[in-house]
């Protein structure tokens, strides 16, 4: 896979032998790799490569489709998350994501936060007022919306419903972040926030995250692979997937010669 | 269909073969006025120092241009990185070739002996080294660039060799004292020049195989 023996001493989750079809069109091909934790992960590729698919086969977000069938193994902390014993809420509950668009609930920021600490059977008050005011602080959005919590999440601005989505997936304290272009329809200082916080968040979190921005893969990532038509081409250091990749593809991808 | 990108670095690789071009006539003139004891020709490699200066920013300017806007990365980076690196190193050569035209007066009168030493063979090599190195950059070479490297230490050798001829014929003949003193001088400088030459090479190398092979020569 290219990794140092190193950097992989650790390993958050592991993929071996994946393959995703819907219906009848294979969708993800054999893909095995390992990720760390406390890392970044960027998995990018062109459209239709399989890695949104990928992403979402991490904490089975896939189920949810119909007419999926998927074999091989995705294992955290060497769980296997598709054995049948896995309570899928609870993985969720480890395994948060954070999508493309920001989709708060329509209530209140208080209440967007409070949601899944509340559904998880917190009732006390106190400790949801220091749990709000925590995640909103760890999602860098406190200054903006202490003052007026009670107020609809929707009328926040996009880069700070963003945010409130990324506070709401810390609140129930998960262990690993997935992020489908979380920052594609922000503009470039909402954009810069994000990715802040992406570099922040490795200290306590593992993060995987797809982006069409190949530069914002080069910031923020620790580690990048590629993927083209459902087939893992190429993990490694992000520094080395940028200066000087092993594989051709990779090459012609990364500096925009593909195709 | 060409892109916009890749006609800027075609841009760039062509600006650098001029400057190329442009130092290697510096070189010629240069050993022309010198061997030959011509002082207009010296005169006409100093005054035109100037357009190697002018044509050194401008590629620098363009390497920032296309960093600062296209960020380029992989294949595309190495070869700015490289670009930044072989510019530097012909200007440098540009310079080198100034100081071997600035010796051109004080040795006008000591051709024979400028022509028996091995200083005209040193140079030979250099250049062929620079030349080379040029050529590997063009047809992306890293055999070739690795043969210019290899080469420096014949540059060297053969340095070592001339300096000890230059002080016996000075201590054999006090009237070579003197553009013998010069001659070491540019004893020196033919070796710049082929260091410079292996630094563009490194660069090549750089640039085709994504490997550092500057203060490493065991990764060659």
């Amino acid at each position: 896979m290219g990794l140092t023996e190193s950097a992989m001493h650790d390993i958050k989750i592991s993929v071996r032998d994946l393959n995703l079809y819907y219906g009848g069109k294979q969708a993800l091909r054999n893909i095995s790799l390992d990720m760390p934790p406390n890392r970044v992960t960027a998995l990018i590729g062109p459209s239709g490569c399989g890695k949104s698919t990928f992403l979402r086969s991490l904490n089975r977000m896939n189920d949810l489709i119909g007419n999926v069938k998927i074999n091989g193994k995705v294992m955290v902390d060497n769980v296997d998350v598709y054995d049948r014993k896995v309570d899928v809420v609870e993985l969720r509950k480890r395994i948060g994501m954070i999508f493309q668009k920001s989709n708060p609930f329509p209530k209140s920021i208080f209440e967007n936060v409070a949601y899944g600490p509340r559904i998880n059977g917190l009732g006390d008050r106190k400790r949801l007022d220091e749990i709000v005011e925590s995640t909103l602080k760890k999602a860098a959005l406190w200054d903006e919306v202490k003052d007026e919590l009670g107020k609809s999440a929707m009328a926040l601005s996009g880069g700070q419903q963003q945010r409130l989505c990324i506070a709401r997936a810390l609140a129930v304290d998960p262990e690993v972040l997935l992020m489908d272009e979380p920052a594609s329809a922000l503009d470039p200082i909402a954009t810069a926030k994000i990715e802040e916080l992406i570099y922040e968040f490795k200290e306590n979190y593992t993060i995987v995250i797809v982006t069409h921005n190949m530069q914002q893969a080069a910031r923020v990532s620790d580690f990048t692979a590629f993927f083209y038509m459902g087939e893992l081409i190429e993990i490694d250091e992000t520094r080395k997937i940028f200066t000087s990749p092993e594989k051709k593809q990779t090459e012609d991808y990364v500096t925009g010669r593909f195709g | 269909m060409e892109r916009h990108f890749e006609r800027e670095l075609d841009d760039l690789k062509r600006h650098l073969v001029e400057m190329g071009a442009l130092v290697d006539r510096q070189l010629d003139d240069a050993c022309e006025a010198l061997f030959g004891g011509r002082e207009d020709l010296a005169r006409a490699v100093i005054d035109r120092d100037v357009e190697v200066d002018v044509m050194d920013n401008e590629i620098d300017k363009q390497c920032q241009n296309i960093l600062a806007l296209s960020q380029p990365v992989a294949v595309d980076l190495r070869l700015l990185i490289s670009a930044l690196q072989i510019n530097n190193q012909l200007e440098r050569v540009g310079d080198i070739a100034v100081n071997v035209a600035e010796r051109t007066e004080a040795l006008a009168r000591s051709t024979t002996f400028l022509r028996t030493s091995r200083l005209q063979e040193m140079i030979q090599i250099a250049r062929i080294m620079v030349r080379d190195s040029l050529d590997s950059f063009v047809s992306g070479s890293a055999a070739q660039a690795g043969r210019v490297i290899a080469s420096d230490d014949v540059v060297d050798n053969l340095g070592r060799e001339t300096f000890r001829t230059i002080v016996r014929s000075m201590q054999e003949d006090n009237a070579k004292i003197e553009p013998g003193a010069v001659m070491l001088i540019l004893i020196h400088h033919v070796e710049r020049l082929a260091d410079h030459a292996t630094n563009i090479a490194e660069g090549v190398i750089f640039l085709v195989e994504a490997k550092l092979v500057k203060h490493n020569p065991g990764v060659l």
